[in-house]
C-alpha cells in the first residue's frame, strides 16, 4: 500500500513542481533600452560572455520602502555628463508578489545599467 | 588585485595582475603578468585638450620606463577584437580606451606645403573607438571615408591591423591617416610625429605642441601605418575626413555568374546589373561604393546574396535605418549548436544554413543611412573564428572555388563565406595589397573537434596556406583573424621583399631594447621581430 501511495504522489508532485516553476519562469523577464548612439564605458576585466561583455555594468537589486503618503520614488545614480549607455530592468514574480501584499509599499528594484563612456 | 597611481594633475594608471587575458571573441586565453588601464586627467583640473593629451604621453612614457627598466615587453590594446593574438604580450598589456581625445586641426597647425583641406583634418588618440570618432565627426558635419562592418574598434587597433570595410575604391581604415604620433621610448626625443614627406599636413607648430620630433618619410610612414602595433605606443593619428555623406543600402539575389564576373572585374557601369534609382542619365548602372558576396560553401546556389551601396550627398530627414528593436539567437542556442557539430559534422550544414537566416539581412532590403549608421553596433558577443584571405580580384573566383572545396572536401566548418573589395593600401605591410583586393571571409562559431572526423580550425588554416600555394595564387592573410601565424615563410610568401623593408624601417626608428619592449609572441612567431643592425641610412630620418 505504501509504495502504491508513493507511486501516485510523485507524479503528482512533479508535475506540481513542475507547474510552480513554469509559473515562475515565465513570470521572469527582464526589458533593456539601449542609447542608440551612445557609447558604453569599457570594463576590460568584464568576460561575461553577454550582452555586458567589456562593459562596465552597474547594478541596483534592492527593495524600497514607501510610506503610506509616498506613490512614487526616483532612484538618483551618477553617470558622467554623456548619461545612460543602457538600462535592463528584470521583473520577477516574487517581486510581483511582494508588490502585491505590501499594498505597493515594498517594490522590489533589480536594475543593471551601463554608462557612456566620456567623451573627450 | 589592482593598484592606483594617482599623482596629482595627472592622467591615472590601474595596474591589474590578471594572470590570463583574453581576446573579445575568446581566442585564448593567453598567460598574462600585468593589465594596465589609464584614464584622462578630468577635463575640469586641465581644460586644454593639447595639456591632457601631453599628461597621457607622459604616463605611458612612465609606464614604458618601468617596462624598460624590467627588461619586459609592453603591448597597448584597444576593444581586443582581433582574433589572432596580434594584440598580446605577456608581461605588460595596456588598455588604452579611455584615452580618447578629439582635436580638430587648427590653421596655424597647416603645414605650407600641404594638399589637404585644415576642415577635414582631425588628431584622434589612440583610445577612441569607431563609433565615437563617427559620432564626434557627424556633428563637424564630417565622416570616415570608410570603416570596419562594425564599430567597436580603437582608431589605433583598427590602423595597426589594416581593418577595411568593403569601399571598393577608398579603402582601408589606414589608407585615410595622414598622421601618426608614436611613443617610442620613455627619453625626451622619443615622442615623434610621422607623415610622408610628398604629401606634408601639418607643420613644426603642431609638433611643437605634442612635444614630439617630426620626421616626413614615406618608407617610414607607410611601414609604421601598418605597425602590427610593434612600432612604438601609438598615441594618436590625424585622420582625413570628407563631408558626411549617406549610403543607400540594397540586399539583392544575383545570378553567380554575374556575382562573380562583378567580383572579378569591378565593371559594374557595364554589367547587366543594376538596381532601379541607381543608374545614370544614359540608364547605365552607377559604380557603387561597397559591393559584398555572400556565399554558403555546401550548397550549389545558382544566384548568390550580395550587399551593394551607392554613396549619395547627405540630407537630414530619411528614416532610421537602425532598427528600434533588435534581438539576438539565444547564446545558449548557439553554444549547443557548436556541441552538435563538434561531434556530428554531418549536422554542420544544417547549422550554416541556420546561421545564414540569422546573420544576413533580408533579400530586398533596402535601407539609407550615415556610414556610420550602416556599420552599426556589432550584435554577438561570444566565441568565434574568422579567417581571412586577401586575393587579387582577378583570382577571387578561384580562390573562393578552392576555399569553398577545402570547407567540403577537409571540413565541414561552422562558417560562411563573404567577399568583399577594397583598394589598394600604400602601407608596407597592408593585406589590401593587389589593385582592388577581394577579402574572401569564413566567419564562424569557434569549434573543438571531438572526433578526428572533423578538422581543427589550426588545421584548416594551415591548409588555406598550402592550397594558395600549390595553385600559385599570390595572397595575404587579415592580421588581426585566424590564420596558421607559425608557418614557415608565410610572410615572406605573402609580402615578399616588403616584409624585411618593414623590419628594417622598425629598426632604424627603434634601439634594440625598444625593439625588443614592443615585440611579442605573434611578431616572433611571423619572422618579423629581430632586430636589424645592417640597415640603410636615413631610414628614420626626416627627408623633407
Amino acid at each position: 500500500m505504501k509504495s502504491a501511495a508513493v507511486n501516485y504522489k510523485n507524479p503528482f508532485r512533479k508535475l506540481c513542481i513542475a507547474t510552480v516553476l513554469m509559473i515562475f519562469l515565465s513570470s521572469c523577464y527582464s526589458v533593456r533600452v539601449v542609447n542608440r548612439d551612445a557609447v558604453p564605458e569599457p570594463d576590460p576585466l568584464n568576460t561575461s560572455g553577454d550582452f555586458y561583455k567589456g562593459k562596465k555594468v552597474h547594478v541596483l537589486d534592492t527593495v524600497i520602502r514607501l510610506k503610506p503618503q509616498e506613490g512614487a520614488f526616483s532612484l538618483i545614480e551618477k553617470c558622467q555628463s554623456q548619461g545612460f549607455y543602457s538600462f535592463e530592468y528584470r521583473v520577477t514574480f516574487g517581486g510581483v508578489l511582494l508588490n502585491t501584499v505590501t499594498f505597493g509599499r515594498k517594490r522590489q528594484v533589480k536594475i543593471k545599467y551601463v554608462c557612456s563612456k566620456q567623451a573627450d | 588585485m589592482y593598484v592606483q597611481n594617482k599623482l596629482t594633475n595627472m592622467a591615472t594608471t590601474i595596474t591589474h595582475e590578471i594572470g590570463t587575458w583574453d581576446t573579445f571573441h575568446n581566442n585564448g586565453p593567453f598567460p598574462t603578468k600585468i593589465l594596465y588601464e589609464t584614464s584622462l586627467e578630468e577635463k575640469g583640473n586641465m581644460p586644454s585638450v593639447t595639456d591632457r593629451y601631453n599628461d597621457a604621453a607622459a604616463e605611458i612614457q612612465r609606464l614604458l620606463k618601468a617596462a624598460l627598466d624590467n627588461h619586459e615587453g609592453f603591448r597597448a590594446y584597444g576593444s581586443a577584437w582581433s582574433l589572432s593574438h596580434i594584440a598580446h604580450q605577456k608581461d605588460n598589456m595596456h588598455f588604452n580606451a579611455a584615452m580618447n581625445l578629439k582635436k580638430s586641426i587648427s590653421a596655424d597647425e597647416l603645414h605650407p606645403g600641404t594638399t589637404y583641406l585644415q576642415e577635414n583634418l582631425f588628431l584622434f588618440q589612440c583610445g577612441n573607438v569607431i563609433k565615437e570618432i563617427s559620432n564626434f565627426l557627424f556633428e563637424n558635419g564630417k565622416s570616415l571615408k570608410a570603416t570596419g562592418a562594425s564599430n567597436g574598434q580603437t582608431i589605433a587597433g583598427c590602423v595597426s591591423t589594416g581593418v577595411h570595410g568593403s569601399a571598393l575604391d577608398v579603402g582601408a581604415m589606414q589608407d585615410s591617416v595622414v598622421g601618426i604620433n608614436l611613443i617610442i621610448g620613455n627619453g625626451a626625443d622619443d615622442i615623434v610625429y610621422l607623415e610622408r614627406h610628398t604629401k606634408p599636413v601639418l607643420n613644426d607648430v603642431f609638433a611643437n605642441r605634442i612635444k614630439a620630433r617630426v620626421i616626413r618619410n614615406d618608407g617610414l610612414f607607410n611601414a609604421a601605418l601598418v605597425s602590427l602595433g610593434s612600432f612604438g605606443f601609438i598615441h594618436g593619428l590625424v585622420i582625413e575626413t570628407e563631408d558626411r555623406f549617406l549610403l543607400n543600402r540594397y540586399v539583392k539575389k544575383l545570378d553567380k555568374d554575374t556575382a562573380l564576373h562583378l567580383a572579378q572585374t569591378m565593371a559594374f557601369e557595364d554589367s547587366d546589373f543594376s538596381v532601379p534609382g541607381e543608374t545614370d542619365a544614359d540608364g547605365k548602372p552607377n559604380r557603387p561604393f561597397h559591393y559584398k558576396v555572400f556565399i554558403n560553401p555546401y550548397v550549389n546556389d545558382t544566384e548568390y546574396a550580395i550587399e551593394v551601396m551607392y554613396k549619395k550627398p547627405y540630407h537630414s530627414g530619411y528614416p532610421d535605418p537602425v532598427p528600434l528593436i533588435k534581438t539576438s539567437v539565444y547564446r545558449d542556442l548557439i553554444l549547443l549548436f557548436v556541441s552538435i557539430a563538434e561531434r556530428f559534422k554531418n549536422s554542420i550544414p544544417t547549422l550554416i544554413k541556420f546561421l545564414q537566416s540569422a546573420a544576413l539581412p533580408p533579400i530586398d532590403f533596402q535601407v539609407t543611412g550615415t556610414l556610420g549608421e550602416i556599420f552599426w553596433d556589432a550584435g554577438y558577443q561570444g566565441n568565434a573564428f574568422a579567417c581571412s584571405i586577401g586575393v587579387d580580384i582577378k583570382d577571387s573566383a578561384k580562390a573562393l572555388e578552392l576555399l569553398a572545396n577545402l570547407a567540403k572536401t577537409e571540413g565541414p566548418i561552422p562558417g560562411i563565406y563573404a567577399m568583399r573589395f577594397v583598394k589598394q593600401s600604400k602601407a608596407t605591410l597592408a593585406f589590401t595589397r593587389f589593385p582592388v583586393t577581394c577579402m574572401i571571409e569564413i566567419d564562424g562559431l569557434n569549434w573543438n573537434p571531438k572526433t578526428d572526423k572533423l578538422i581543427s580550425l589550426p588545421n584548416f588554416c594551415t591548409r588555406i596556406i598550402e592550397v594558395f600555394q600549390a595553385n600559385n595564387i599570390s595572397f595575404t592573410e587579415h592580421w588581426g583573424k585566424n590564420a596558421d601565424w607559425s608557418f614557415p615563410g608565410l610572410v615572406k610568401c605573402m609580402y615578399g621583399d616588403n616584409a624585411q623593408l618593414w623590419q628594417q624601417y622598425r629598426c632604424a626608428l627603434l634601439r634594440k631594447e625598444t625593439a625588443d619592449l614592443f615585440s611579442n609572441d605573434f611578431l616572433q612567431n611571423i619572422g618579423l621581430s629581430e632586430y636589424l643592425t645592417d640597415v640603410p641610412d636615413g631610414f628614420a630620418k626626416s627627408i623633407l
